[in-house]
């Protein structure tokens, strides 16, 4: 008895205390708090509030990174234009592209919007597709449990627990969805306009239609020429909504809704955007009830 | 609708058709017919799946057979095309304005510090320049080294700028650079000009290492320490061949050191500092060099900043002491304006030189797009003499400069 005492207690002892995680967006940080409990300690890199193409590359993000196990990015060329340079400077060969502990969380999902020529011409293209599949509820359940598959192969000895925490996901997912199908109802065909290529993964899965975005190309602002034709477009077509990111300027939009009688809809496009988004439920929720009533 | 033998049976004895019963046998009819032509659809249906999956075997097998087709052809067996390094290439060009013709302003000095410069890179004539076409690589060369170069083509000119490998799995998290690089001391000798926020170098880099800055061949050891706030360390032993702080030939006479850390104050306010020396030789003697940064940068929202960044640097070169400074601000609006404005002094020079050179400087640059910059300077300089005269020099310049391929992100 004391010697099976004492040989667990061995084994506990050359377990991990706790896995240090860090993730890009706050999304991705509350599934890996849902799937590791207290196994996990979770940084997030970005602030939820801003536009995730442009995260500043601050000092304060090397000495966390330098410190993790594992890293969890969005992937799609999200994190392209600030990750990087931090990544160098923390120099954590565990996190480091290639390394056991990266883990780029698109690859558990299918990518939209592929595009057929690569080119700046047409704006800041992503040239594997829409980054922005967090905004469906169908990619969060793969994503979770590409995490769960990840932390167990770091963390094996919690393979169960990891695995035990997903299953309780899963099914919180699926009420969710099941909660939100009549809400969504309400989307079919209705037609929006969108400031930037943010919600496709949204209205693709609500059966809603995205006619236009207030961007005449990714990462262009918006030109009076386009605005004007963009105005032209929602006359005819009677469309009535303008989906706004919390981060773009509302200028624009105001003044597109002022002309058409549009009603302007903020959505959070993370975990903690919006004041009303602060849980994946709410999250999810709020983007379905936002787009579709 | 198959024949009811049953009905016809029960037809006879009509006292039974009571309501009730005949409901019943409605029903049973029913049922037996429809299990009658379910059977009947089952049969047709069964051989309709028959064939269907007779269609797609052999759509598969076709598919099989075009592929070793195809393989008969195969050849591109030694193509490395996925092994490519990053490219980028980066275009500076300018049109400037000067009160001071070219003749003039070529081999410019700065009293007490440049007695003439013998290369302007960057801006230097009045009229049009190209000033470069940075080439630029980045390559993982394997699990433990990345490689990078920077090319500087100039018309008269093919100039490696920087060549370099950086290790990635060093013990005790240590990075170590090896080749010819710009050294990581003070907030901008590393950066390269067209990171920069203005146009043209602060005027104590330009005077006291001239527009190169410290470039040279050597190793570069750095740590970052493993904590929340953010302190680097870094130590560099270098050639020394920047001749107007160093230069001494005979051997590799410098060694550089620097600390740096940063943290922010709340959700929105950045704070880096550090300090850095640089000790080296010239032909006559010692040469040591220290530099004191500070930058507070102010995140507005995901696109607008205002940062505030200053630098100053003392050195103690055969024992003369001179020092210098610089401080800008910089208000980047939105995704496309930015605006800056740079106070540069030297305010300690030997003895019998003058202790009031300054410089001013204002810049607005547009960005239609995220790699396309134009630029608007304007400088009012007092700082330099021309053929041995001290004169005021007043320059406008319109620089446009873009970058294309696979550029990297830059640093904070």
């Amino acid at each position: 008895m004391k010697k099976t005492l004492f040989a667990t207690l061995l084994l506990t002892s050359s377990i991990f205390a706790t896995v240090n995680v860090a993730t890009t967006y706050n999304y991705l940080g509350e599934v890996t708090k849902a799937i590791g409990g207290d196994l996990v300690k979770v940084d997030v890199l970005a602030n939820p509030k801003l536009d995730p193409h442009f995260i500043t590359p601050k000092p304060s993000l090397i000495g966390k990174l330098r410190r993790e196990d594992l890293l969890i990015i969005n992937g799609g060329q999200l994190e392209i234009g600030w990750l990087p340079p931090l990544l160098k400077r923390a120099n954590n060969s565990k996190i480091d592209n290639g390394g056991r502990g990266f883990l780029d969380a698109s690859g558990a999902v299918t990518l939209i919007d592929k595009p057929v020529n690569v080119s700046r011409a047409y704006g800041d293209v992503h040239p594997d597709g829409n980054p922005h599949y967090a905004l469906s509820i169908d990619n969060i359940t793969p994503i979770a449990e590409l995490i769960s598959m990840k932390l167990s192969q770091i963390d094996p000895a919690n393979g169960a627990k990891y695995s035990a925490n997903f299953k309780t996901f899963k099914s919180n997912i699926e009420r969710l969805k099941s909660k939100l199908a009549p809400i969504i109802k309400g989307c079919q065909g209705k037609k929006v306009i969108q400031y930037h290529e943010l919600f496709n993964y949204a209205l693709d899965a609500f059966g809603a239609e995205k006619v236009s975005n207030i961007e005449p190309l990714p990462g262009i602002s918006p030109s009076s020429k386009h605005t004007l034709e963009l105005i032209n477009i929602m006359k005819s077509q009677k469309i009535d909504t303008i989906l706004q990111d919390v981060y773009h300027e509302k200028r624009t939009a105001k003044f597109i809704a002022n002309k058409t009688g549009a009603t302007i809809k903020i959505i959070p496009h993370d975990v903690g955007a919006t004041n009303t988004a602060n849980t994946i439920e709410e999250f999810y929720t709020e983007v379905a009830t936002k787009i579709c009533q | 609708m198959p024949t009811l033998p049953l009905s016809l049976k029960y037809k006879i004895n009509k006292t039974l058709l009571t309501p009730i019963f005949y409901g019943e046998i409605m029903k049973k009819t029913i049922l037996i017919s429809v299990a009658l032509s379910t059977l009947m659809l089952h049969a047709t249906e069964k051989s309709d799946l028959e064939n269907r999956v007779k269609v797609l075997e052999k759509a598969l097998n076709a598919q099989k057979q075009d592929k070793l087709k195809q393989a008969l052809n195969k050849s591109n067996s030694f193509n490395q095309k996925s092994f490519i390094p990053d490219i980028s290439l980066i275009l500076s060009g300018s049109a400037v304005a000067r009160d001071i013709d070219n003749d003039q302003y070529e081999g410019y000095g700065i009293d007490g510090f440049v007695e003439s410069t013998d290369e302007i890179p960057f801006n230097k004539n009045r009229g049009f320049n190209l000033n470069y076409a940075e080439f630029g690589m980045h390559s993982v060369v394997g699990p433990y080294f990345d490689a990078d170069a920077i090319f500087h083509l100039s018309p008269n000119e093919f100039e490696i700028e920087e060549a370099y490998i950086t290790s990635k799995k060093f013990p005790a998290n240590l990075q170590l650079k090896a080749g010819s690089f710009k050294s990581g001391f003070g907030r901008i000798n590393a950066i390269h000009q067209h990171a920069q926020h203005f146009s043209n170098q602060p005027l104590v880099y330009e005077a006291m290492l001239g527009v190169e800055g410290i470039k040279d061949a050597g190793v570069s050891l750095n740590w970052v320490a493993p904590t929340d706030t953010y302190i680097m360390a870094g130590a560099e032993a270098l050639q020394g061949t920047n001749e107007l702080s160093f230069g001494r030939s005979g051997s590799n006479n410098l060694y550089v050191g620097y600390l740096k850390t940063g943290f922010d104050l709340g959700d929105s306010n950045s704070i880096l500092a550090g300090g850095s020396v640089a000790f080296g030789k010239t032909e006559n003697g010692d040469s040591k060099l220290y530099g004191g940064e500070l930058t507070l940068k102010h995140t507005i929202d995901s696109y607008s900043s205002l940062a505030w960044q200053s630098e100053y640097l003392y050195r103690n070169r055969e024992d003369i002491k001179q020092s210098g400074y610089y401080t800008q601000l910089i208000y980047d609006k939105d995704s496309n304006w930015e605006f800056g404005v740079r106070y540069d002094a030297l305010n300690k020079n030997s003895v019998n030189q003058p202790d009031d050179l300054k410089k001013y400087s204002a810049i607005v640059q547009y960005k239609p797009f995220e790699f396309t910059k134009l630029r608007l300077q304007i400088n009012h300089d007092k700082s330099k003499s021309f053929e041995g005269i001290r004169k005021d020099e007043n320059q406008l310049l319109l620089e446009f400069l873009v970058e294309t391929g696979a550029h990297g992100a830059h640093a904070f």
